[in-house]
């Protein structure tokens, strides 16, 4: 007897019409209807023969298929039993910081070097992005870069107009000062175009949109999905954006994301753990992708990231990202900011100038 | 001054105790990390951390590269290279002090029983317990080689210390691999040669790798076959096609014996090498009780580094309650002249 073994990584999630297959160790996914879902469940319990008996031989070519596809696409492989041994992966997310994520719209008047950030610095973050909504000369940037070099600090992302005095070279040279800087999103630029600088390690992708307020943020598209484990894990018990992140706004202010209305005091007066401390602050953290209207039935919901800043009903915190055009109901995706229901959030979140 | 936790490491390069150490930040753990470049910072022996302050070590790495650069003067490669072994024999010479120094019983693995390490030994030993191993000999000659052809279809040859680096003059790296020999191959071996190991090569179904914690071991399977790049070493990377690594758990007899073995060479963690065949049968490799473990808690979400700061703090609690010395108040730093933590 032939069973197929499909390896612990290799995570299937269900939709209301498809299903997701997600290669968390290839960070890849694959896109099945729920119908090949249902034969894949059943061969995780049964002989590929004894599937073949219970579906009927007029699926035997199907079925046969599917294993190939697994087979060959190395999602998993044949043996004489399924292999008890390999056991279920442990689906846990853990970090060893209070604040993982860090996001800051840089004002040229605020103080980077104060206590709320030496503080903030002295946890071990995983990620800091920097978003430039007006230009900026390179000696500044250089001296902000300079002010996380010796922390714990993985990776910085920067996001930057547009300026001709920021070339390839120029930020070539920046990089390999700060290596920290792990990508960048140059945004008001004359064209599309991915270019890689530091030996082809870090992308810089030239965006033709504006960036000039945290309105731009939140945007649900296809090609942004990550299928890792850290991702899906996180999103099985947690907020897949805002969960142990935390922002600086232009003015200084400290909140769970620029967009939100809600701040926990400036940075000038305040202490890291006294927001820590505040309940109100960690509101957002428990609020997971099975929670959501529409996001609980859709197939992406652990390889997308959630936005709780721009929803479709204001009022109602567990309805879908107000940016997302997919359906997962009729498997398409449509432009989210000509939606008719739509229309009456573009307008309260004053968005309309914006996206048009 | 408190009883501390003692990390040996090497300042970069070393993200396995980086991790380690972040989580124990996070849990409020206090620890000292002295790595390899901090002895050149010590202006005398009384630096060096003392047995008193020393609840428990963890020994991980040593040093990366010296801090420090010789020059000769009349360089030539044979007194480079002279040079550069007797300045690790030096550095080795102090860093080893501390084996001595610090009580053997504080360490999570006996830090003589890991220097003196033989890959013949612990397979003995292995063989002792009922472990299953793979054939092994240790051969310096043709005739006999042949003879064990007849018997195993193919054999590998592997170190009996470790794989080495080696670099041509043009600072291209060749890393030493495992190979085979079988008949077809044969024409290449010479008729008299250094003593070898050999070991009849299984036909693997995949690998396993085991990090052993304390008693409980985390196993990963990897697969490789389907690489024919990998099937002798999974180490010799194919990043096209990477190895498919997942949660693995062992027969629990196995897993006991294994417990035993590591107990033997008193060694409270490390990773262990196994192999399954196409039968399914399990064969004990080797045991490395540096055990670099990121690579078994990443794929299979182990969390393995979180669970090793929680090691070295139950230690340290346990080392408190057996010795329960009035304790000197003074919370102030350590007294020595090196970073405490990172
Ligand atoms: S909640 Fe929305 S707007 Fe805020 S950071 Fe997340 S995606 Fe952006
Ligand atoms: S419906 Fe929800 S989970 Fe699905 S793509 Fe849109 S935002 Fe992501």
């Amino acid at each position: 007897m032939e069973y197929l073994n499909i390896y612990a990584n290799c995570q299937l999630v269900k939709g209301a019409n498809m299903s997701l297959l997600c290669d968390l160790q290839m960070r890849r996914f694959y896109h099945l209807p729920n119908d090949t879902a249902e034969v894949l469940l059943f061969l995780q319990q049964y002989s590929i023969d004894e599937c073949i008996a219970h579906y009927g031989e007029d699926n035997r070519e199907a079925i046969a298929g599917y294993v190939d596809f697994f087979v060959s696409r190395e999602l998993g492989f044949i043996d004489d039993r399924i292999l008890p041994e390999l056991t279920a992966m442990e689906l846990t997310w853990d970090r060893f910081a209070d604040i993982t994520n860090v996001v800051i719209e840089y004002q040229e008047t605020i103080d980077y070097t104060g206590s709320f950030f030496r503080e903030l610095l002295d946890q071990h973050l995983e990620g800091l992005e920097i978003r430039f909504y007006q230009p900026v000369a390179l000696p500044e940037l250089r001296e902000l870069l300079a002010l996380f070099s010796d922390s714990t600090l993985r990776h910085i992302k920067l996001v930057l107009p547009y300026e001709k005095s920021l070339n390839i070279a120029a930020l070539d040279e920046l990089v390999k000062k700060h290596q920290r800087v792990k990508s960048l999103l140059v945004h008001s630029s004359p064209e599309e175009k991915l270019e890689k600088i530091f030996s082809n390690s870090v992308p810089v992708y030239y965006f033709t949109g504006k960036i000039n307020s945290c309105m731009a943020c939140g945007e649900i598209r296809a090609h942004h999905f990550t299928v890792n484990t850290e991702l899906f894990t996180e999103s099985l018990r947690f907020n897949s954006c805002l969960n142990r992140k935390l922002s600086i706004d232009q003015q200084g202010y400290i909140k769970n994301c620029p967009s939100m209305r809600e701040n926990y005091g400036h940075v000038a007066d305040t202490s890291l753990q006294a927001v820590l401390d505040n309940k109100t602050f960690n509101r957002y953290n428990h609020i997971r992708k099975d929670d959501i209207a529409v996001c609980k039935d859709c197939e992406f919901r652990h390889v997308c990231t959630d936005c709780r800043a721009y929803i479709e009903n204001p009022q109602d915190i567990y309805s879908k990202p107000l940016k997302c055009g997919y359906n997962p109901y009729t498997n398409n995706w449509e432009e989210w900011a000509q939606h008719p229901m739509k229309q009456a959030a573009i307008e309260w979140y004053g968005m309309a100038e914006i996206i048009k | 001054m408190s009883k501390k936790i003692l990390i040996l490491s090497q300042s970069y390069l070393e993200s396995t105790t980086d991790q380690v150490c972040q989580w124990m930040d996070y849990l409020k753990i206090p620890y000292l990390r002295l790595n390899g470049e901090d002895f050149f910072r010590f202006q005398q022996l009384s630096d060096l951390p003392d047995n008193t302050e020393t609840a428990v070590v963890w020994y991980r790495r040593k040093i990366a590269h010296f801090p420090a650069e010789f020059s000769l003067k009349q360089p030539d490669f044979n007194s480079q290279y002279t040079m550069k072994r007797f300045l690790v024999d030096e550095f080795n010479g102090l860093h080893s002090f501390l084996f001595h120094s610090i009580d053997a019983q504080k360490w999570l693995n006996d830090p003589l029983s890991e220097k003196n390490l033989n890959k013949l030994q612990v397979l003995q030993l292995a063989r002792r317990l009922n472990i299953l191993t793979p054939f092994t000999e240790v051969v310096t000659t043709k005739t006999k080689i042949m003879a064990l052809l007849e018997q195993y279809p193919a054999l590998i040859v592997k170190p009996l210390s470790e794989c080495i680096l080696l670099e041509d003059t043009e600072r291209r790296a060749y890393k030493m691999l495992t190979s085979t020999i079988d008949q077809k191959s044969l024409g290449a071996v010479p008729e008299t040669f250094f003593p070898s190991l050999v070991q009849e090569r299984i036909v693997k179904k995949f690998e396993i790798r085991t990090f052993y914690l304390d008693g409980v071991c985390y196993s990963m399977a990897i697969f490789s076959q389907n690489n024919r790049k990998t099937t002798d070493d999974f180490r010799n990377y194919d990043n096209h096609r990477p190895n498919r690594t997942v949660p693995y758990k062992l027969p629990a007899d196995l897993e006991h014996k294994l417990d035993q073995l590591m107990k033997i060479l008193r060694f409270r963690t490390g990773s262990i090498d196994l192999m399954v065949d196409m039968q399914g049968n399990y064969h004990f490799l080797e045991i490395n009780p540096e055990g670099q473990f990121g690579m078994v808690s990443h794929p299979c979400n182990y969390y393995l580094e979180k669970k090793f700061a929680r090691l070295l703090h139950q230690s340290v609690l346990h080392e408190k309650e057996i010795h329960q010395q009035p304790e000197n108040k003074e919370n102030a730093a350590p007294a020595t002249v090196f970073s405490e933590a990172e």
